[in-house]
């Protein structure tokens, strides 16, 4: 920020020193403690050991952060290319995953490529973004507040939600649709369209649990509307989470002291429950301290999009923000109660490569969004050379 | 977008503050309660002791092994491993899968008890991989004695669903459903179950998800509190003797302290091995038990009901004197009397000739008491009778009494409602109730408890099992009121008693000996008729199927002269003539009691220089002139040896 007020002359932006010193450090430091929790978190739940959660996750975050600044340098006109191409790829990948995917945990989201074996829809989180945020960047704001020309992003989102949720993979399938809804919006929808599609979709919504979803995501659902009802069965995560949120108080148990996660009551507590070992070991205080680090992160990402002249950048970066905000509150909702359970971590938090990659793609849009915010991008081929 | 962010944040933090902040202390509650894990620790059962401290029922260590209930367990699986370690055949598979499929939820089974050691610690060591398999030590019940004391102890078993039914309100609904647990199923077991049982304890442990045990707590322990101990009046020896010389035979022994009415034996049999029922009877097993002619499941002391034939006579003379006949009036015995349309015959065929009341009862004479019971009538004998001890149900503790019947004008009255034509007693009854027939009914604890109360001369004695419970005495038996029998009439009645056993030409002269010096025996012998005779034409059962054949009864009591135990026999279809079959028992269980008495001891080890008076016997009665005085009497050799159970045939058979 300091050194943006010299920085006038042309192509002195583009010297990767400057684009070095206009990366958002604070925001990197916020996801490094979030991150820095978590290893804290899986260092106490595997009975204070490094092994076998906390070291890896600290090393990808060292990877993943190296990364993250490598793409923040990456030309936004560059992301703007290639926006298509990403989003293509992702698309063909998710196609592939349906017809030869690895069926995993009864839900078919992996693909092997050679000793590479990832899950698409991942990539696909960001291609939507991406894609939208491309697809707006050349349409005139009549034509983004209510046109037939919305039947292509609605095509763009519905497509890749509509393959993953078929996985089924119905965490993912929600964190594709909703931030390409948010940038929809952010676009400047018809304030009439929204409520009409909060409405329609309100409707579809029965019919759509009783009708289209498996069994078990049915049951994920209802039991999530009476846990009681169930405690040993569905049921059980939720209470047991609930249990551990509740049991840790005001100042929590105390370090490595979370008998619901170190006695195994608390189900998948290295991934997505994490949230509930911290609650239980460092109670409200804890918690309320790690929201406040993710407030203050989507709270700079936002304001990272706002300060962006290009229309792309803008809402690509609003775009992946939502997509981190979402994942945040409905993991958030999920341990605490308020949500069914659906296979969403708690990004940065919860052990585990994928998501945490997605999210530091991601952020690497977003500083790449900051540091080239004053970037012209234009349609055309040619000037990106 | 950023507004809808910072509410979705605000949303929850403000769950969190619920969660964490109003609601914590559900929840820590509830955390506890999935951290800690209270197992119940069964209390040891009270231990079962003889007078003398010899246990009678106790526990041994037990190498059990258990399934609990789980989720994902399968059962069938389970077994199938189990069945390799240790034997599991396909009747007991199928019934263990019922047992498992009914359990609750993480309620342990138990697959296995009393397994070998080996067993224990092959199980042991692969329990960790068997998921739901715990191997552990418990208690068991065993009985040492097996059937000795099977009627009176009774035993432990499963809790079966109408235990449970019927404990509801139990406080202790944990420890019934605890697998390792058994309830009190008859006798003393049941009848002082809940002291017996003690408090159940527990071990705090800390439990993972799948409720492995983490770490133990022992100073979270709750110990569990033993069950109370309960002494009885029993006395091992007597009883074993008294199960043993019943041998293949059908019925009871009681004998009695008749100083304070503490029951030293109660003996019914055969019997049976109360072990086996703990453990579980198999189907075939218990119907082997049920069906067989013996009945040893039956309590005969208590419940079985027979008519006391001539073991009654003592009673009828009390009641006679009582009523002011002279004992000295006489009535010739010519083997046979005619009244009211029928001959009335003595068992002697060819009759006593001229009797007293002493030489009646010496001889068991009839028609002397055919005739002395038509004197004084029915409301005369059944009040004697019930002095007695007979017609009522005693309180020793445990159930299982049947009172039987003492048969009077009012009975009669009362039992024939429907029936005014038969509510008048018939004189023509009077006669057999005067010999014990009739409807007169009565149990062994009822002879014993006459014998008794007849040797004690004085008290109304009441019988005493239960001495006392977690150390606290019970009441004694002698803490009673007086007979309305005058002594000098009970003395005349000892008398003729002390004749039955001691004169040569008494009716059990040869089978009463004891063989202990001057400690000698009086006593009756009776038999109780099973059947008609009248188309009979011999009474000698030899011939007769078992089940024909008369109960042949006896009691006794000795010293005669100092009485200190009274004994009461029953043999069922003993045949002919108490002196058979129930005499030479009651001798034998008889010995065993007076050696075991200190001062019985010392007395038959160091006679008295001279002999002393007859008082007891000829000397209280004024006038009265025993033709054999007992003094008379050869003492047998002093020998501790037993002398053979049933003697050769007796001529004459008397009874």
């Amino acid at each position: 920020m300091t050194l943006s007020g010299g920085l006038s002359r042309p192509g002195e932006r583009d010297r990767p020193i400057i684009k070095f010193m206009e990366i958002d450090w604070t925001l990197c430091l916020v996801l490094a403690l979030i991150a820095g929790a978590g290893a804290l978190m899986l260092f106490s739940i595997a009975g204070a050991s490094w092994e076998p959660w906390a070291d890896k996750h600290l090393l990808r975050f060292g990877i993943y952060f190296v990364m993250m600044i490598i793409l923040a340098m990456v030309d936004l006109r560059v992301w703007f290319t290639m926006a298509y191409p990403i989003y293509g790829i992702a698309l063909l990948l998710l196609v592939a995953v349906e017809l030869v995917g690895d069926v995993s945990l009864g839900a078919q989201r992996w693909l092997q490529l050679g000793p590479v074996r990832f899950q698409p829809s991942e990539i696909m989180k960001i291609g939507v973004v991406l894609a939208l945020a491309r697809y707006y960047h050349g349409l005139s704001a009549d034509s983004a507040r209510l046109s037939w020309k919305l039947l292509i992003p609605a095509g763009l989102i519905g497509v890749p939600t509509l393959l993953v949720a078929h996985q089924p993979d119905l965490g993912t399938a929600v964190l594709i649709a909703l931030p390409g809804l948010a940038v929809m919006v952010l676009a400047g929808l018809s304030l009439r369209l929204i409520i009409a599609g909060i409405v329609a979709g309100l409707a579809a919504l029965p019919p759509f649990i009783f009708f289209v979803l498996h069994d078990y995501q049915r049951n994920r659902i209802l039991t999530f509307m009476d846990p009681e009802k169930d405690p040993s069965g569905n049921g059980y995560h939720i209470m047991q989470s609930k249990i551990a949120l509740g049991s840790g108080g005001l100042l929590g148990k105390g370090f490595g002291l979370g008998s619901q996660s170190q006695l195994n009551f608390l189900p998948e507590k290295q991934t997505d429950f994490i949230f509930a070992t911290l609650a239980e070991e460092f109670g409200f205080v804890g918690c309320v301290s790690v929201l406040f680090l993710y407030g203050v992160a989507i709270f700079m990402a936002l304001r990272i999009a706002s300060i962006s002249h290009s229309h792309f950048g803008r809402l690509a970066a609003a775009g992946v923000t939502a997509t981190f905000a979402l994942y945040v509150l409905i993991n958030g909702a999920m341990v605490m109660g308020m949500a069914p359970v659906v296979g969403v971590p708690m990004p940065m938090l919860s052990y585990g490569g994928t998501v945490m990659l997605t999210v530091m793609v991601g952020f690497g849009l977003v500083q790449a969004v900051r540091v080239h915010r004053y970037t012209e991008v234009t349609s055309g081929k040619g000037s990106l050379m | 977008m950023g507004g809808l962010a910072g509410a979705g944040l605000l949303a929850l933090g403000g769950r969190l503050a619920q969660l964490q902040l109003i609601e914590a202390a559900r929840y820590q509650k509830l955390s506890a309660g999935n951290q800690f894990n209270y197992r119940l620790v069964p209390p040891p059962r009270g231990l079962i002791l003889d007078r003398n401290g010899v246990a009678l029922a106790s526990n041994r260590p037990n190498f059990r092994l258990m399934v609990t209930k789980d989720a994902d367990m399968d059962p069938e699986a389970t077994l199938d491993d189990l069945s390799k370690l240790v034997p599991i055949d396909p009747a007991r598979r199928s019934r263990l899968l019922k047992d498992i499929a009914r359990a609750p939820k993480k309620a342990p089974v138990a697959v296995m008890e009393d397994m070998t050691w080996e067993e224990f610690s092959r199980v042991n060591i692969r329990a960790p991989e068997l998921p739901g398999v715990t191997a552990d030590m418990g208690e068991v019940r065993v009985y040492p004695f097996g059937g000795a004391f099977a009627h009176v102890i009774g035993y432990v078993s499963k809790v079966s669903d109408r235990d449970l039914e019927k404990a509801k309100d139990d406080p202790d609904q944990e420890l019934l459903h605890h697998p390792g647990f058994r309830i009190g199923k008859q006798g003393v077991e049941k009848a002082l179950d809940r002291e017996l049982r003690g408090r159940p304890g527990a071990t705090k442990a800390e439990v993972d998800a799948q409720g492995r045990v983490v770490r133990l707590d022992p100073e979270g322990d709750i110990p569990a509190t033993p069950g109370k101990e309960v002494r009885l009046t029993l006395d091992a020896d007597i009883q074993n003797r008294a199960l043993e010389v019943m041998g293949e035979e059908s019925g009871a022994i009681v004998v009695m302290d008749v100083r304070n009415g503490d029951l030293l034996a109660m003996v019914s049999a055969p019997s049976f091995d109360a072990n086996r029922f703990v453990k579980g009877l198999s189907g075939p097993e218990y119907k082997a038990l049920a069906e067989y002619e013996r009945k040893p499941l039956l309590d005969k002391a208590l419940s079985g009901n027979f008519p006391p034939g001539s073991t009654f006579k003592p009673t009828v003379g009390l009641a006679a004197l009582t009523a002011g006949i002279d004992p000295e009036v006489r009535v010739a015995c010519g083997g046979s009397w005619y009244y009211g349309g029928r001959t009335w015959r003595c068992w002697q065929k060819n009759g006593h000739g001229s009797q007293n009341l002493h030489e009646a009862i010496k001889n068991s004479c009839d028609i002397y008491f055919y005739q002395t019971a038509l004197k004084i009538g029915p409301d005369a004998i059944a009040s004697a009778a019930r002095a007695m001890g007979f017609g009522e149900t005693f309180d020793i503790g445990i159930p299982g009494q049947r009172k039987g019947l003492v048969p009077d004008r009012e009975w009669k009255k009362r039992a024939n409602k429907k029936n005014p034509a038969n509510q008048i007693w018939f004189p023509g009854e009077t006669p057999s109730y005067g010999i014990g027939q009739g409807a007169l009914s009565v149990n062994a604890l009822q002879l014993a408890v006459m014998t008794a109360r007849l040797a004690n001369g004085k008290k109304a004695l009441n019988p005493r099992l239960i001495k006392s419970v977690g150390g606290k005495e019970e009441p004694s038996g002698a803490a009673v009121p007086d007979l309305p029998f005058t002594a000098e009439h009970l003395n005349y009645v000892r008398g003729g008693m002390a004749a039955v056993a001691n004169d040569v030409r008494g009716t059990a002269y040869r089978q009463s000996q004891l063989g202990l010096g001057d400690v000698q025996m009086a006593g009756k012998t009776g038999t109780a008729q099973v059947r008609s005779y009248d188309k009979v034409a011999s009474r000698k059962s030899d011939s007769v199927a078992w089940k024909l054949k008369d109960h042949n009864l006896f009691v006794a009591f000795a010293p005669y002269d100092d009485p200190r135990y009274a004994v009461a026999v029953i043999v069922e279809h003993g045949g002919l003539g108490g002196a058979t079959a129930g005499a030479p028992r009651a001798r034998e269980v008889m010995r065993v009691a007076l050696l075991k008495d200190p001062e019985i001891r010392a007395r038959i080890e160091h006679p008295a220089p001279l002999p002393e008076e007859p008082v007891e016997v000829d000397g209280a009665v004024e006038g009265a002139a025993p033709e054999d005085p007992v003094i008379d009497v050869p003492p047998a050799a002093p020998t501790e040896q037993a002398a053979p159970l049933v003697p050769a045939p007796t001529p004459g058979v008397p009874r």
